[in-house]
């Protein structure tokens, strides 16, 4: 922590200057694309029916029982989600940062694989595992370990599995780098010092990794405030989350004023929930605010914390030094790891048979074998040019918002500024407001510019959902960083761009890659804007698949998904051979 | 106005190369020749039935081309954007009945110009002055023959008979059609379905609430939760269930006491290809052809005549078919336009209870 302290605040007050500077991309891209398409879809909200400001639809709100009920019901399913994905997520991440670069690198395919698999054909493939016919039934009752099948879908906790699915590769991702960057003496001085294993683990591994652990959560918490495609095809009666509400205000009811209300309402309370995570876990570490004021909630917030920490690590110790054979204590990391990358893989695993089906429909085990899937994709030219189409923009989109993001957050973390905290809610924002609302706004500012069915459109609108990820990969990159590497390399008479080459951006290169794959897979994977920025004629992957399956779903989706996993790993591979 | 340049004409390098090769020489189509209508349809298996029973035959007989994209479930939102952005990216669109008096309200919709002396044999309620009727599709349930000993279901009242027909049930996760459904279930009869009592409907299915294993929100999911035997009975679209029963699935349909609705095409208001739009459309209305897309869809003709063509075999799955319609009702758009929006906070907060 000494290392942050010292830097910035010393800095001269050009660097300062300077390094804001490097915010100023971002936030005109994303005033230009996102504030102000999207604030003008919220003032819809705020007008009554002949364009004059009026409270009606917030009365409607006030005094409708059912949004607030639903709105809990969102938080507590992306509450739930987000701490599921963090601690299955945490000990695979610390798996994954003790390895070798290499063997990470291939292992991390493995965490990647459930990204290259379409959210639409993850769901149906739970729904194939989770059935009261599916496999994980068939097995428990044909084994004897269950009487009858459980309800393990249409209920709470399938939404929870599907999503957690969804969102571990993220939390993952987002706790390795700074995993990595943690140094391993500051351990091993400790165990000098006499403490045990777990004492060195929650007392000075642990704290040094919140950084990770509080950018995961506020990644997966709020992307998943935003999902309506799990909860619809694995929720039960009760699990409807309010981007479904949006969605039917938006394109069922045309009421886009109560759809701006609603908006509203689930902005809001995500900006309160941020704020009030921020004040009780320390998130301001990440824009690096701690030094400046709230030193003193902090405080008192930092002791808690540790007595707890305290306490656990007693706890453990006593159960993992005397219940525990030390041999078999180090087994258990990647025995746990193996379990948890098996359950990222398995819904992709049953694509693969599925893909080479003989039957119409997505059966698992398939009936019976054949190519015709693969034929028809092949033969399909709409298919081939929309596959190629998503890798082109995925591609565009990753480096415009890596480039932009990354930026950002190094202006945030080498700025002092008092707008840190204002760039930073701004730069998550569009994580925030769900992408129906996004689309619906940039479809009207698109037609103004000429951009609607284009592919620099459908580039923009991807850039606008990726700017959020790719600048917590790279802030909690940079939150652990040395800047006296950089102030060395100063005194050595290194320009600033020069240190940003040489020095920087190799020692983060990890968050930076994480930050690239994560704006490309928010791109390939992104349907919302694509239905409406495309408009039908410019198609991408998801959205052709969207409207092959809308009304029938057929095994293409599996044979495209394939071929995408055989692309993306092909690629992959060969990059990492580059690379070495 | 520079938008309304870029459009057509990035659109036409786009298309020209198919406009081209399609444009086959004829004396009448010189005109229109280089007229291409872009028709947005539900997808899916729409795409190629509709290509052989109507793009194709019309691009035959005008020379004009038709590039069908495919639009979403509820293309309301897309089609507003449309309009009030004079981006005519869509040239003609399928609606709902549903979407048709939300457009109207908004008027968002152009005259078709189709009167009902140009179309004979149209069912009456398939014709407004901005929508022309191409297929009705009909919610029932189905239920599966291998799970069902003994007697049939054979009304909404044994649905709602867990004793005497025991099973998983799924109904659909929207209160369109599903309090119709209870109203049945509770012995109202069905032409005086309209309007609804609301509370009786609710009540009503206060009693099936717990026996409802799934509530399905996608066409897609309930064909699937028939064909993989997830549940016993229930709610659907007939074309959905039927997928599942052509792909093997041992079931079947009821069609007692369904409720069937409208597809068919709108115009987007100040569409400068309208003239053009409005004569496709009216050559939907032809019998012969919209006999053509039954043999891959099974939806129902608007146009009464086209059964004049089609096997006694296949009307037998088709919900215009007479010996179909005759037990079924057209589920009341005024009805519902009028109390969606309450009804959908009522159904979703009784959903939580």
């Amino acid at each position: 922590m000494t290392a942050a302290t010292l830097s910035p605040a010393r800095s001269p007050f050009r660097l300062r200057v300077g390094a804001l500077w490097l915010a100023a991309p971002a936030i005109a891209f994303l005033v230009v694309f996102f504030l102000i398409p999207v604030g003008r879809l919220l003032f819809l909200s705020v007008q009554g029916d002949g364009g004059t400001l009026s409270s009606e639809h917030y009365d409607r709100l006030l005094h409708t029982e059912v949004y607030w009920r639903i709105l809990v019901i969102t938080f507590r399913i992306a509450g739930l989600t987000a701490f599921f994905s963090l601690l299955f997520g945490y000990p695979l991440a610390y798996w994954l940062s003790q390895m070798k670069d290499n063997r990470r690198n291939q292992m991390l395919l493995m965490v990647l694989v459930p990204f290259w698999t379409s959210y639409l054909v993850k769901a149906f493939a739970w729904m194939l595992l989770l059935g009261n016919e599916g496999v994980i039934n068939r097995l428990l009752t044909g084994s004897g370990l269950a009487g009858g099948s459980l309800p393990l879908m249409y209920n709470e906790f399938g939404v929870i599995v599907g999503m957690v699915h969804a969102m571990m590769p993220l939390a993952v991702l987002t706790m390795m780098p700074v995993m990595s960057g943690i140094d391993l003496r500051l351990s091993q001085a400790a165990g000098t010092l006499g403490a045990s294993g777990a004492h060195r683990f929650w007392m000075v591994y642990f704290p040094l990794s919140i950084p990770g652990l509080a950018a995961g959560g506020l990644l997966t918490f709020i992307t998943s405030l935003g999902f309506f495609i799990v909860p619809a095809f694995l929720g039960g009666r009760q699990q409807t989350m309010l981007a479904q509400l949006i969605i039917v205000q938006v394109q069922e009811l045309v009421n886009w004023a109560f759809a701006g209300v609603l908006a509203t309402m689930l902005l809001a309370t995500a900006l309160v929930a941020t704020w009030i995570y921020n004040r009780l876990f320390g998130l301001s570490s990440l824009s690096a605010t701690e030094q400046t004021g709230g030193r003193t909630v902090d405080g008192w917030t930092r002791r808690i914390g540790f007595m707890l920490l305290e306490k656990i690590a007693s706890i453990t110790a006593l159960a993992t030094d005397h219940v525990l054979v030390r041999d078999r204590r180090t087994r258990i990391l990647p025995a746990y790891s193996a379990i948890a990358i098996f359950f990222l893989v398995v819904p992709t695993l049953m694509v693969i048979p599925i893909a080479f089906t003989s039957s119409r429909f997505l059966e698992f085990p398939p009936p019976g074998y054949s190519l015709r899937w693969f034929e028809l994709y092949f033969n399909s030219p709409i298919w081939i040019s929309a596959t190629v189409r998503s890798f082109g923009v995925a591609f565009a989109t990753a480096i415009l918002a890596t480039l932009i993001g990354g930026m950002a957050a190094l202006a945030i973390a080498r700025s002092r500024s008092r707008w840190n905290g204002a760039i930073f809610a701004f730069m998550l924002a569009p994580m925030i407001v769900p992408r129906i609302v996004i689309a619906v706004g940039l479809f009207y500012l698109f037609a103004q510019m000429g951009l609607v069915a284009t592919n620099a459109g459908l580039v923009i609108g991807h850039t606008v959902l990726s700017i959020p990820f790719t600048f917590v990969a790279t802030a909690a990159v940079l939150k652990g960083y040395d800047w006296r590497l950089d102030q060395a390399a100063a005194s050595l008479g290194a320009g600033r761009l020069q240190v940003l080459r040489l020095i920087t951006v190799p020692l983060i290169r990890g968050g930076i890659i994480s930050s690239f794959l994560f704006a490309f897979v928010t791109s390939f994977d992104e349907l919302t804007i694509a239905i409406f920025v495309s408009g039908g004629l410019k198609s991408t992957l998801p959205k052709q698949m969207w409207d092959d399956m809308i009304l029938q779903l057929n095994p293409t989706l599996a044979a495209v998904s394939v071929v995408v996993l055989v692309i993306v790993t092909a690629i992959l591979l060969v990059a990492e051979r580059i690379r070495r | 106005m520079s938008k309304q340049k870029f459009f057509p004409v990035t659109r036409r390098t786009v298309l020209a190369g198919t406009g081209a090769i399609l444009a086959t020489p004829a004396i009448l189509r010189h005109a229109r020749a280089s007229v291409t209508l872009t028709v947005a349809d539900p997808g899916g298996p729409f795409s190629p039935a509709f290509r052989k029973a109507f793009y194709g035959p019309f691009e035959e007989l005008t020379g004009m081309t038709i590039a069908n994209v495919a639009r979403e479930a509820e293309p309301t939102a897309q089609f507003k954007s449309i309009v009030e952005t004079g981006t005519f990216i869509w040239d003609v669109c399928t609606l709902t009945l549903s979407a048709r008096k939300i457009l109207e309200t908004q008027d968002l919709l152009e005259p078709t110009g189709v009167e009902a002396a140009d179309a004979p044999g149209m069912i009456s309620e398939a014709l407004f002055p901005n929508f022309v009727g191409t297929d009705v599709y009909s919610t029932i349930f189905a239920f599966r023959s291998d799970k069902m000993s003994g007697e049939e279901p054979k009304s909404w009242s044994d649905f709602w008979n867990v004793e005497a027909f025991p099973g998983r049930r799924a109904l659909r996760k929207n209160p369109i059609d599903t309090l119709e459904q209870a109203l049945l279930a509770d012995g109202v009869p069905l032409e005086e379905l309209y309007p609804l009592d609301v509370d009786r409907a609710f009540a009503s299915l206060d009693k099936i609430k717990p026996h409802i294993a799934v509530w399905w929100t996608g066409g897609a999911q309930s064909t699937q939760l028939l064909q993989s035997g997830e549940v016993d009975m229930l709610s659907g679209w007939n074309a959905r269930l039927q997928a599942a029963i052509d792909g093997g699935a041992p079931a079947q349909l009821v069609w007692n006491q369904g409720l069937y609705s409208i597809e068919g095409w709108g115009i987007p208001k100040g569409n400068p290809k309208a003239d053009a739009a409005r004569e496709f459309v009216k050559f939907c209305t032809r019998p012969e052809q919209q006999a053509l897309y039954t043999s891959e869809l099974s939806y129902g003709p608007t146009n009464q005549k086209a059964y004049d063509s089609i096997d006694a075999e296949r009307a037998k799955v088709l919900p215009t078919a007479p010996a179909n319609i005759s037990q079924m009702r057209l589920a009341s758009e005024d009805w519902w336009s009028e109390n969606r929006a309450e009804m959908s906070e009522r159904f979703n907060a009784w959903l939580l209870i």
